[in-house]
């Protein structure tokens, strides 16, 4: 064994063989979403926003995460929110959020829904695929977005999307 | 309300301190040593030093009748101390753990404490006539991962504890020859050793910091790293639980809660602050605002900041002294880092309610707060 080795860096987990930490343990499965429902989703989502009803469009596409969807359906549903979020007003983001907030007593749990796609959406590599334009305007949007966030539902929205299993 | 009482100790964390019940002594983890202190009027002056373990001291908590004391340390052992006449005697336990020790609480009847480990097991720890030493028993499955907290119920022998692995879990610490029989409760009749009569879990996970039975022993609260407080209510052996609430908050994850009254809870954490939860099984439970009632802060902790950082504040910003060093040098709250340990201090969470809560903090403080009335309600 090479002196210099790292010991630090060894996984000694892997060598006892009583552990299991299986991924079911933290999240139930869910059931899987095909893709089809997906783009419906996101079309009945467009639709509300065509006729100007983006807030109620946010509060769909937010309501019904496809949890059980492979990657692509995922990344399908991103596009769809952050398509949705890029047709709110500057203006309008604070009194969309208040009003998703305080709809009901899940509200809570749609805004740390919200701040998952919003990271999702920042470590997007291409932007440009999202339909806000170029990379600098659709960045600008999630964190002022993210900004107004953190003012409702506080820091600890952010620390949800880190510890919660249920990816987007 | 009367204003909370701070003490700067040192400038070192304090991950664990204890109080005997009539406040006289406080005993705080230092490093890999324990240090006791005496009150002398509204300070603590240095008492003695329990020495032993190599490692860093995770827990220390003082058995309220006996004045026993017990630590646990890095170092995979933990020690009971002894009051004798010439000094503490030290008691080795045989944990029999390969990883860190990581909590330690003595049961309500003084006879067994569990020792919490890095090693995913609880070490359940009792006296050994024979022997004349502790040993213990180990209550394994099905933890996976490291244990961060665990909480005697008041029958001494249903014990809940906090993992890593995002569970919360009860468990039966049944010792034969030591324990009687216990009354039935909600959350088992037949309790042999390692029972598992609960194991809960958030939805949006998080390794839980801290868990505590209320003072009945009848609902367990249990805080997690995704900022949010549950509250189980157990309905019978082998049953679902009646109610499970979560209030998930705006606040950074709280590290370390304590029940207030059956109907009251105070958690605090990464914000420096205790915050405090009110509710019932059938009104459900919500943050009613924080503890720490004058934001306005005391010349005590401006007193701390050095010359150095004052002088640094009027060369580079041109800022006056007195101004600079409140303005962003100090956290608006009492404590200035995480707040690592809070206990009840004064009164009895099962008669009459606590009135009292003492904290402990990463920046070397012990602040005694009263919990007193609520404030208005929260808005934000």
């Amino acid at each position: 064994m090479a002196a210099n080795q790292n010991w630090r860096l060894i996984d000694v987990d892997a060598l006892d063989p009583e552990l299991t930490y299986p991924a079911e343990l933290l999240s139930p499965p869910f059931e899987p979403v095909p893709t089809s429902a997906i783009q419906q989703l996101g079309q009945q989502c467009r639709g509300l926003v065509q006729r100007g009803e983006s807030s109620e469009a946010l509060r769909i596409a937010l309501e019904s995460v496809p949890y059980g969807a492979d990657e692509a359906g995922k990344d399908l549903h991103c596009s769809t929110v952050v398509e949705i979020l890029g047709s709110i007003k500057q203006s309008e983001m604070s009194a969309t959020l208040n009003t998703i907030y305080s709809s009901s007593e899940a509200g809570s749990e749609l805004l740390d829904t919200l701040m998952k796609y919003l990271y999702k959406g920042m470590a997007k590599k291409d932007p440009s695929q999202s339909g806000t334009g170029g990379a600098s305007s659709g960045m600008s949007v999630l964190l002022s977005w993210h900004e107004k966030v953190v003012e409702i539902a506080g820091l600890g929205s952010i620390v949800r999307v880190m510890t919660d299993r249920r990816t987007v | 309300m009367a204003n909370p009482e701070v003490n700067l100790l040192f400038h070192q964390p304090i991950v664990d301190h204890a109080f005997t019940t009539d406040g006289s002594v406080l005993a705080v983890t230092k490093d890999n040593s324990v240090e006791l202190y005496e009150r002398h009027g509204h300070g603590f002056t240095l008492k003695d030093e329990l020495k032993g373990h190599d490692l860093v001291v995770t827990s220390v908590d003082i058995a309220p009748n006996s004045g026993k004391i017990v630590t646990c340390s890095q170092d995979r052992n933990a020690y009971v101390w002894e009051p004798t006449a010439t000094g503490w005697k030290e008691g080795l336990v045989l944990l029999r753990i390969n990883r860190a020790a990581t909590f330690v609480r003595w049961s309500p009847n003084e006879e067994k404490f569990a020792v919490g480990s890095g090693a995913r097991v609880i070490a359940i720890c009792y006296f050994e006539e024979e022997g004349n030493w502790w040993v213990s028993k180990h209550l394994k499955k099905p933890i996976r991962s490291t244990i961060l907290s665990v909480n005697w119920h008041p029958n001494s022998v249903l014990l809940a504890a906090g993992s890593a692995d995002a569970h919360a879990r009860v468990f039966s610490a049944f010792i034969k020859g030591v324990d009687q029989r216990p009354e039935p409760t909600p959350w088992g009749e037949r309790l042999p050793f390692n029972t598992v009569c609960g194991e809960f879990l958030n939805n949006s996970g998080g390794w839980v910091h801290d868990v505590a039975f209320s003072p009945s022993g009848n609902a367990l609260a249990f805080t997690a790293h995704d900022s949010s407080v549950t509250i189980v209510y157990p309905s019978g052996p082998d049953q679902p639980p009646q109610a499970v609430m979560t209030v998930s908050t705006h606040q950074l994850p709280f590290t370390t809660l304590t029940w207030i009254t059956e109907e009251e809870i105070v958690a605090a954490g990464h914000d420096c602050e205790p915050f405090r939860f009110r509710g019932s099984v059938s009104q459900g439970w919500g943050s009613v605002g924080a503890l720490d009632s004058s934001k306005s802060r005391s010349s005590s902790i401006a007193r701390e900041s050095s010359a150095r950082d004052l002088f640094k504040q009027m060369d580079l910003k041109g800022k006056n002294v007195n101004t600079a060093a409140t303005d962003d040098i100090q956290l608006k709250t009492i404590h200035q880092n995480t707040i690592t340990r809070i206990r009840p201090y004064e009164g009895d969470a099962a008669h009459g309610g606590v009135k009292k809560i003492s904290s402990s903090g990463i920046d070397g403080r012990i602040v005694i707060f009263p919990v007193g009335g609520a404030r208005p309600a929260f808005t934000h």
